[in-house]
């Protein structure tokens, strides 16, 4: 019921939009009409026990906006890959190759129409909130695919969903968002056996166990969610508030014990999602040449499992807050460095807790990106260091952007993961990589 | 120990080097104080050159530009970046980047000093310094903002003949700290009040870039700069030319000049 007066609501707009910008001149469908894409061949080879090919990815990018009206334009984008990795090699198992192999995705289906100070976004899109580069502290609207750990860029790591999301300017400089989705689907995790596997969790069970799936239902209008943004900005400080309300997008497996007629109980690891609360706060102010940012987020309801054997369910609840502050400076008019510190902090203890990433009841983290340009910005080398202090894992990832033409892109890297095992970069020690990527966009 | 006998300070060469007698106190009282009248009326004098120059480089109150970069270094072939711009008022302005393939999709909102860019691979805008390169030798700045009488307090240095034209010359300061440049020397012709040339300073004093504005064309009211060409003061080999093009002078709603509306923009 809400879906079709969403959609009614939705036609009206649309309508009352279309009538006010009536007076533009005849229209040139053609002109009106914008496609762009791009194709990559990406080649990574992986250094360690076994050094190998570890993917050989030829992916296309079309994506379409036709303009309607100043007011109102469809936006349609699509992605496909083929990885012939899974062909060249037989290091994967059948079910990453199923999972890995070939993709198509609708990236984005949206719709947007503009009214006066009102403007609504319906369909398959991302919803991108949060100031910071290259973390999810407050971007919590998206699950995300993890298949590649976090290497490619955000907007390939965010899997869209079908949402209404809307805005309205209250006043110049002050602004409401809100956001409704029923698409609950979940991030996407490696299968067993992938390249970017994640550590299993430790337990120790002398019991056998079983692992229930985890399929939920990717729409369920009972499980909707859904949430809003307040966003100002007064005398160059930019703020914005934030609320959602969402299951859990990365299953937590809550233990149970079914007894069993002849022999030990059969422990079952159940996949569930959360629900959680998520209250959040972005800063970000310029003082040339300076910027300061900020991103804080406390999710409420936030259950980790545990191996603490007297824990009933091996589940504790942790309420969690993530904040970070970052710093960008160019230095000598050239070099262009962004400093970014966050925490984690749990509401109670870390003992017993498995989840990589989550290193103690305060987990701390530092990252630094450092980029700049040679023969007028054609060969862009970046660096990326982020350390996790409480262990000391780490990744450090070189790349080297090399503009063939405005066309044609060259990027040479490596991705480098040291520390323990399960920690959230040591996981991945034994993947370091070095990977060839050339780009053609037209 | 060294005995420097200190000799009468050198007048700055734009100015007479008459000898001058010794002025009675009284006279240099009234002097003193004539100065102080008049230094707010030359300073005024100043502004208003600098606002008419600025006219030369904004067609209208609200209008959308296309701007074509083309940056050269040394023997190399040059580089082409295109740009829609959209600008209203003094302080705002919305970049959209249409050349080449690589940048498209990509854009920059200026509101006053503030500056936020539009990456299509983040997803979302990202807050960055104002004196941030755009491309080649153009700063975010060179662009996004056209407005030098708000930006910067002018005094006048003198005059000067820039290829036949007589000039005024102006020293620029910064108001604050959080424009592209520290200072700016600029000449603007007598007549008429168009920018000619302009040297654009860091704050240490150094020389960053210099530019010159020419292909004036005349755009409804309005005698337009349709070329700006900077040139690095080091590297003298490389420049970029600023081409600016197709103009519409229209109404703009207000948000386009809102960050979260800059994908929807794209």
């Amino acid at each position: 019921m809400r879906l079709v007066a969403a959609a009614v609501a939705l036609c009206l707009v649309v309508a009352t939009a279309h009538a006010e910008d009536g007076e533009r001149e005849g229209t040139d469908w053609s002109k009106q009409l914008r496609v762009r894409g791009r194709l990559a061949e990406e080649f990574a080879y992986r250094l360690h026990d076994p050094g190998d090919v570890s993917k050989l990815r030829t992916t296309g990018w079309l994506e379409g906006k036709y303009a309607f009206s100043e007011a109102v334009s469809l936006r349609v984008a699509a992605r496909a890959w083929y990885d012939a990795v899974f062909d060249a090699t037989d290091r994967y198992p059948a079910n990453v190759e199923r999972d890995q192999k070939t993709e198509f995705d609708l990236r984005e289906v949206l719709l947007s129409v503009s009214h006066g100070d009102l403007d609504v976004r319906i369909g398959r899109q991302q919803i991108v909130w949060g100031e910071a580069i290259s973390s999810f502290v407050t971007d919590v609207v998206n699950p995300r695919d993890f298949r590649e750990f976090i290497l490619p860029d955000f907007s390939e790591v965010r899997i869209p969903i079908w949402a209404l999301d809307f805005t309205y300017r209250l006043a110049p400089g002050l602004s409401f968002e809100g956001v409704w989705t029923p698409d609950a689907r979940i991030s996407k995790l490696p299968k067993q056996g992938a390249e970017f596997q994640f550590a299993p969790p430790a337990f120790r069970f002398s019991n056998p166990v079983i692992r229930l799936p985890d399929n939920p239902d990717e729409f369920n209008v009972a499980r909707s969610e859904g949430g809003f943004r307040l966003s100002a900005l007064m005398s160059g400080w930019d703020l914005s508030l934030i609320y959602y309300d969402a299951a859990d997008k990365i299953p937590v497996f809550f233990q149970r014990r079914l007894p069993q007629p002849v022999g030990p109980d059969v422990i079952a690891l159940e996949p569930r999602h959360p629900r959680l609360h998520i209250v959040g706060a972005t800063l970000t102010k310029s003082l040339e040449p300076v910027v300061f940012r900020s991103e804080v987020a406390l999710t409420i309801g936030k259950r980790y499992e545990t191996t603490n054997p007297l824990d009933r369910d091996g589940v504790v609840r942790r309420d969690t807050l993530d904040y970070l502050v970052g710093v960008d400076y160019t230095f000598f008019s050239k070099v262009d460095a962004t400093l970014q510190l966050s925490q984690k902090i749990l509401a109670g203890s870390a003992t017993n807790l498995t989840r990589a990433g989550v290193e103690a009841q305060v987990t701390t983290s530092a990252a630094l990106r450092v980029t700049t340009g040679f023969f007028d910005n054609t060969l862009n080398p970046t660096l990326l260091f982020v350390v996790n202090a409480n262990r000391a894992d780490y990744r450090v990832s070189p790349r080297v952007d090399w503009l063939l033409s405005g066309a044609v892109t060259l990027s040479v890297g490596a991705d480098i993961f040291e520390g323990p095992r399960r920690t959230l970069y040591g996981q991945f020690d034994r993947n370091d990589r070095v990977y060839v990527t050339t780009t053609w966009r037209f | 120990m060294c005995n420097h006998r200190r000799g009468p300070r050198r007048p700055p060469p734009s100015l007479p080097q008459n000898r001058i007698a010794p002025a009675k106190p009284a006279l240099v009282l009234v002097a003193a104080l004539l100065l102080s009248l008049a230094a707010p009326v030359l300073a005024d004098e100043a502004a208003d050159i600098v606002r008419d120059a600025d006219r030369a480089r904004r067609p209208g109150e609200s209008f959308v530009w296309k701007i074509t970069i083309t940056s050269h270094e040394g023997s190399k072939a040059p580089s082409v970046d295109g740009f829609e711009v959209f600008v209203k008022g003094t302080g705002r302005s919305f970049v959209k980047f249409i050349a080449p393939p690589r940048n498209v999709g990509r854009s920059l909102l200026t509101l006053d000093r503030d500056l936020w860019i539009y990456l299509p691979d983040a997803g979302k805008p990202v807050r960055i310094p104002l004196s941030q390169r755009l491309v080649g030798q153009v700063a975010n700045g060179d662009i996004a903002r056209t407005d030098y009488a708000g930006d910067y307090n002018a005094t006048r240095l003198g005059d000067e003949t820039i290829g036949g034209v007589a000039c005024h010359v102006l020293d620029l300061k910064a108001r604050t700290k959080d424009v592209t440049y520290a200072a700016i020397k600029y000449w603007v012709t007598k007549d008429g009040r168009r920018p000619v040339k302009a040297e654009f300073y860091a704050g240490t004093g150094t020389l960053l870039k210099t530019g010159v504005f020419e292909n004036f064309k005349q755009v409804g009211d309005h005698l337009l700069v349709t070329r700006l060409t900077l040139a690095d003061a080091i590297r003298k080999d490389r420049t970029s030319v600023l081409d600016y093009g197709e103009i519409t002078v229209r109404p703009l709603p207000d948000k386009y000049f809102d960050k979260n509306y800059m994908k929807t923009l794209d």
